[in-house]
């Protein structure tokens, strides 16, 4: 029973988004449910990415960030007009994910022996490299104004335009469920058993015949490239690269909060925890403090008073339940949930 | 006709010796067991035959030839490219922002046509003026980082498990190693990964090759988990397994890779004798499927029971290789396990 339901979150989940919209427009008023909601997809692409890496493959990575900067970075080169690339929608956002899946591939050649805590070192620094990186580049980033204004992506044939939101929500939208789709279809594959199994026990797998170096680079570039995804399409509804500040070590860690609260190694977990976290921060604080604003129950002059203010120690504190009540994350993966209750019977799933 | 040759086997650990030159022919299709007491060496070998432990001195051929990654064109390939990489990237990174400003931004003029040819030149003119410090060092020193560290990694990898995998050596584990997280089903379909012909596309496209093999790949593992009685546990998590079960499990596991040699480390550990007994019908019938066993045992009477031969090692050392029955009468092997006598003990 439990398979069946955790099946059909991820579907479920994206069925309701695409209904979001439309219901709106069918009822009175302005909604901006659906406006809101397009950060979260960003963040769940992010968050798919890393489960690649460290809920499928076991690579614990602290450098997602810099991932979704270098597509970023890389889709607003392509296509601001302050530089000659000039390029579509389409051809800036394919020559990212190869960006991506390159620099993922050579972040992966070097680390590829590290285990655990130094790997997570590594990555935490290649975090802080890009960072730093983009603030100096100054003659290529412009430093720390970012690369703006980027033209608005004209998909075929229909221009976008900022004010309209529901073309941004579908596209966004699109490219989530072909994520969901191709992380499903290798994750119920050879190369999903393969990562899983380094993720259960390396030496045993490589015993088995499954060359461990070859299947963890494959998880960098594609994680990789599932990030600078992210960072395109982010790029591309700022109308900027934004800053090198947007994509620092708090970014990471909240990908990585996804990962944990949602379920690691499940897709749809991903999802749920995207939508709790990113959804948390930027439409119940949002809402709440725009609620005791207007209801002159706090000033705008105390910090103290602003529940956006807390939210790291409510981030935390959320953290610290979860591990001590439900560490397997609110929708697990069959098989982490098993590692972290070992003495729970399951019930056989229903088929293959 | 030997499947497994080893010869002046050493395996140092700093200045621990635990193999000190053994030399071991494996005749194919055939049960031998290695037997000795603790810290003997026995699970050394066995890590060095399937490629974790390098060897510090000695050769171990299998069917003829090492199992270590060959070096084939495709190798002198990538270490190639992994050293163009290197020293590209050096040289974008010492030059990135003089070489854009020289090369695009001097070139361009905000939303006019942009010629890439007039940028190319650009870049050589740049490249021109101080060839030295601009190209040929930064390419040298990237090209030699590349190709030295991606030829220190290959060449400390060549002798890695998944090579002496693929060439058909499989093996159990002391300390049972399955994948806990993973079905029963699963464990056994890793196993036979390498027969798989799925490429990334056809698993992310579903393409029908995917299901096709999909299909076989499972009817397979199903017969190999009726023949080691598992199918009925098909869909249980490992680590719910029975010990008794989970030990069936690893041996099915490493079946799974049709191996034509397979390396039990100690099977009968922690079972009693009805399981025993069991264990010993199916390493029989794996024999009788073709496959060479390799046995590591305490539990004498499986040992005595089903080994065609047996040999004994002592600290890092062969004593003994025989028969069972000339095994048990060898004076150095009694020595061994149950200690010399003094000459003026008295009977007690």
């Amino acid at each position: 029973m439990a398979a069946r339901r955790k099946i059909l979150f991820h579907w479920s989940f994206l069925l309701v988004a695409a209904l979001i919209p439309l219901v709106e427009l069918a009822l009175p008023g302005n909604h901006r449910v659906g406006d809101l909601l397009r950060p979260i997809f960003i963040m769940a692409m992010l968050g798919l990415g890393l489960n690649i890496l460290t809920g499928f493959t076991g690579l614990l990575n602290l450098g997602v960030a810099a991932f979704m900067a270098v597509g970023a970075y890389s889709y607003a080169i392509l296509t601001c007009d302050i530089y000659p690339f000039r390029l579509g929608f389409w051809a800036a956002t394919v020559v990212t994910v190869l960006v991506g899946l390159t620099v993922g591939f050579c972040l992966g050649l070097p680390t590829i022996r590290l285990r655990g805590d130094y790997l997570a070192i590594v990555t935490l620094g290649f975090g802080e490299i890009v960072e730093d990186v983009l603030k100096n580049l100054d003659a290529i980033t412009k430093g720390t104004q970012g690369i703006n204004p980027l033209p608005a992506p004209s998909v075929f044939g229909y221009q976008f335009r900022p004010e309209t939101y529901q073309p941004w929500y579908y596209l966004f939208l699109g490219f989530l469920a072909i994520l969901v789709l191709l992380n499903r279809n290798l994750q119920h594959s050879r190369i999903g058993r393969a990562w899983i199994s380094i993720r259960e026990d390396e030496l045993a797998s490589s015993c088995m015949g499954i060359n461990p170096m070859k299947m963890k680079l494959l998880a960098f570039a594609l994680g990789a490239a599932q990030c600078s995804l992210a960072g395109a399409l982010w790029a591309s509804y700022l109308g900027s690269s934004g800053e090198p500040g947007n994509y620092d070590f708090q970014v990471s860690v909240i990908a990585l909060c996804m990962v944990i609260v949602g379920g690691m190694g499940n897709i749809g977990g991903v999802l749920l925890g995207a939508l709790v976290i990113t959804g948390f921060n930027s439409i119940v604080l949002e809402t709440l403090t725009n609620f005791l604003k207007a209801h002159q129950l706090i000033s705008s002059s105390n910090v103290f008073t602003s529940p956006g203010s807390w939210k790291y120690m409510l981030y935390g504190l959320a953290l610290i339940l979860m591990m001590r009540f439900r560490p397997e994350g609110l929708l697990p993966s069959k098989q982490v949930k098993a590692e972290l209750h070992p003495q729970e019977p399951h019930a056989p799933p229903p088929s293959v | 006709m030997n499947i497994l040759a080893i010869s002046d086997l050493t395996v140092r650990f700093g200045g621990l010796t635990a193999v000190n030159s053994v030399s071991l022919d494996i005749p194919e299709k055939q049960i031998i067991s290695v037997i000795g007491p603790n810290g003997a060496g026995k699970t050394t070998l066995f890590n060095a035959i399937t490629g974790i432990h390098e060897p510090t001195r000695g050769r171990i051929r299998f069917s003829g030839e090492e199992a270590r990654r060959p070096f084939r064109w495709t190798t002198a390939i990538a270490l190639a490219l992994i050293g163009l990489t290197a020293a590209f990237s050096l040289v974008l990174i010492v030059n990135a922002e003089s070489l854009w400003e020289t090369a695009i931004t001097s070139n361009y003029i905000y939303q006019q046509a942009f010629s890439w040819s007039k940028a190319a030149s650009s870049a050589v003119y740049y490249f021109g003026e101080e060839p030295g410090r601009r190209l040929i060092i930064p390419f040298l020193i990237g090209a030699l980082v590349g190709l030295a560290g991606a030829y220190a990694i290959w060449e400390r990898t060549r002798r890695a498990p998944e090579v002496a995998a693929r060439a058909g050596i499989a093996r159990t584990f002391q300390n049972i190693r399955l994948f806990n997280q993973m079905t029963v089903l699963d464990n056994v379909l890793l196993g036979m990964d390498g027969q798989l012909r799925t490429r990334f596309w056809h698993a992310a496209l579903r393409l029908p090759l995917y299901w096709r093999e999909r299909q076989e790949s499972v009817q397979r593992a199903m017969e190999i988990l009726r023949f080691v009685n598992l199918d009925e546990e098909a869909h249980q998590l490992a680590e719910n397994l029975s010990y008794g079960h989970q030990r069936r499990l690893e041996i099915g596991r490493a079946l799974a890779m049709q191996p034509r040699l397979v390396l039990l480390d100690e099977p009968a550990a922690g079972m009693n004798p009805a399981e025993a007994q069991e264990l010993m019908k199916l390493i029989h019938d794996i024999r009788d499927r073709g496959v060479t066993v390799l046995l590591i045992e305490h539990h004498m009477t499986v040992v005595m029971g089903i080994s065609d031969r047996i040999a004994v090692l002592d600290h890092g050392e062969k004593i003994a290789e025989g028969t069972p029955k000339e095994v048990r009468n060898n004076p150095r092997v009694i020595e061994a396990y149950l200690g010399k006598a003094y000459e003026d003990a008295s009977p007690a």
